[in-house]
């Protein structure tokens, strides 16, 4: 049991290796912190802004999405510990290392998503009985029935975490280091229809209009004791709300106009930057995939 | 089987209080699964289901813009609506952060059609830029939120237009119940990937329920009143743009 450990140990140590050469060459440096907090509105710009600052922006988009694609199915359809904590160390150190994203920024990334996945992983781990049983790993009294880990509830929630938690750093190694109209153009390389890419292009910049019209709104409203208590705020959470959709419907409009006036036919183009494959970087997501694959076929069946 | 001491049973209750605590906030976050929650087998099911939904949406959206190139603004600035309600915190009594699921208000103003199509792009994006929800689970929640609980909003809504009920009380209880149903249907997808070893589906299904209930029927209510007050105002202020959309009849 213990050797299907060692399996994982590389990456574990290409991983606090890279964060040890990581602080050295950041050493000296203040830790600045920008602000981004988990506030809604505006954690969809904090993605994106990570996205174009990252290190690994230069990269082919394309490699990077069918590379965190792959390692994301991987994970789910090989449903191994072992695997998934190599795609956790090789992701992270893709992102964090190579990325340069402060590891404060990633962990904050992370914590809303495993909050949900402990709180519902919880669900899955215990079962309740009006009985107790024998041949289990808990059986708590509560009340008047018994709270019961078994052997298989307790497999079946650390292969959900594993799963959860590796499909979600590869995830993030695509989101976190490619921006989203490059996404959208691979898309449309891959033959997606092409309505479906304007619409996506197009309700990704209302988005960015809306939420910013929406906080400026909000702010109006609280200055003014909008939100003073329970019975009000509805009331302005629910007027901001429809005054977003008037504005935003208007806005759309003049959108199209000037669309239009532009000679739009259908098609939103958008001068891309070319970014070469690298022979070096096939080379290593090979070199990655192959590994899982191979730790797969070894630690099966145990 | 030992009994447990007094000090053991507060503890016990301790934990679930904070388990409560800690799971309220993102739980109600959306009712989204997970990215890889999960297995394979179930995700692929859940894109076939939700499939001929969202290419039948897609021909109707096509069709409408193919008659007029203008919609198509309008259908992106619908999307755009869709994920800053369904992404933004809503006014709630314990203070965690909640959010409507916006989709029963979608498919009042814009048809069920439309919003499937809208919602597989909403909830890419939440998956990408939010990490609600994710790629693999992209149809099991596709399903819950952007078909099952918008058409029986929708269907809800046009039978009380046809006996004329009250238009506030329909909208109410069709966003109200397209929230639970989404809910239900949720719990219902996480108790087949995941039945209880004692008990089997039904089992499951009552605890993903009872977890979710305490936060998800409040917030349904809530999330009723909002959309009447929205539509409210969009039927005092903008008349015509709601005309366009085909919401209230054209007048003779």
């Amino acid at each position: 049991m213990v050797i299907h450990w060692l399996w994982v140990l590389p990456f574990v140590l290409l991983l606090i290796g890279g964060l040890i050469y990581k602080a050295y060459r950041h050493r000296g440096e203040h830790h600045h912190h920008h602000g981004f907090g988990h506030k809604h509105g505006e954690a969809t710009i904090a993605v994106d802004t990570y996205a174009y600052h990252s290190g690994i922006a230069h990269w082919n988009p394309a490699f990077k999405v069918v590379l965190s694609i792959v390692l994301l199915l991987f994970c789910v359809i090989s449903d191994s510990v072992e695997v998934s904590l190599i795609i956790i160390c090789f992701t992270t150190f893709v992102t964090v290392v190579l990325g340069d994203l402060s590891f404060h920024h990633y962990f904050e990334m992370l914590t809303i998503p495993l909050v949900f996945l402990i709180v519902g992983s919880v669900i899955i781990l215990i079962n309740f009985s009006w009985t107790p049983m024998t041949n289990v790993i808990l059986c708590l009294p509560v009340f008047n029935f018994f709270v019961i880990i078994t052997h298989d509830s307790l497999y079946v929630t650390v292969h959900l975490w594993a799963r959860a938690f590796g499909a979600l750093s590869a995830m993030y190694m695509m989101s976190l280091s490619t921006m989203s109209n490059e996404i959208f153009s691979v898309l449309r390389k891959a033959h997606v229809p092409a309505l479906l890419i304007e619409l996506m292009n197009m309700i990704y910049r209302n988005i960015f209009i809306m939420a910013d019209t929406q906080n400026r709104m909000r702010n109006a409203a609280e200055s003014r004791l909008g939100y003073v208590d329970y019975r009000t705020s509805l009331k302005s959470f629910g007027s901001t709300i429809s005054n977003l959709f008037i504005v935003s419907l208007k806005r759309s409009g003049h959108l199209f106009d000037a669309m239009e006036a532009r000679c739009y036919d259908g098609e939103l183009l958008f001068l891309e930057t070319e970014k070469p494959l690298n022979a070096k970087l096939i080379l290593m997501a090979l070199g990655v995939v192959a590994y899982c694959v191979l730790v797969w076929v070894m630690t099966r069946g145990v | 089987m030992s009994k447990l001491s007094k000090k053991q049973k507060w503890l016990v209750a301790g934990l679930l209080a904070v388990a409560l605590c800690f799971g309220i906030s993102p739980v109600t976050g959306a009712m989204h699964i997970m990215e890889g929650y999960l297995p394979m087998g179930f995700c692929i099911l859940w894109y076939v289901i939700s499939i001929p939904f969202v290419v039948w949406g897609f021909i109707q959206l096509k069709k409408s813009i193919d008659a007029n190139r203008r919609n198509m603004a309008i259908i992106a600035m619908c999307g755009a609506f869709i994920f800053i309600i369904s992404s933004l915190k809503i006014p709630s009594v314990t203070g965690s952060c909640s959010h409507m699921t916006g989709t029963g208000l979608g498919a009042l103003l814009f048809g069920p059609a439309a919003v499937s199509v809208l919602s597989v792009i909403v909830l890419l994006f939440q998956a990408i830029l939010l990490a609600h929800g994710g790629l693999t689970t992209l149809g099991a929640n596709t399903f819950s939120m952007g078909i099952a609980g918008p058409f029986l909003s929708f269907g809800i809504y046009m039978l009380g237009k046809k006996f004329n009920f009250n238009k506030k009380v329909t909208v109410f209880v069709a966003c109200f119940l397209g929230d639970l149903f989404t809910y239900c249907v949720t719990a219902l997808q996480l108790a087949l990937a995941y039945p209880s070893e004692l008990g089997g589906y039904s089992a499951s299904f009552v605890k993903f329920l009872g977890v979710f209930a305490p936060t998800q029927i409040p917030l349904a209510i809530i999330e009723g009143i909002l959309s009447v007050i929205v539509i409210i105002a969009l039927e005092s202020y903008a008349k015509p743009e709601m005309r366009s959309l085909g919401f209230i009849e054209q007048e003779a």
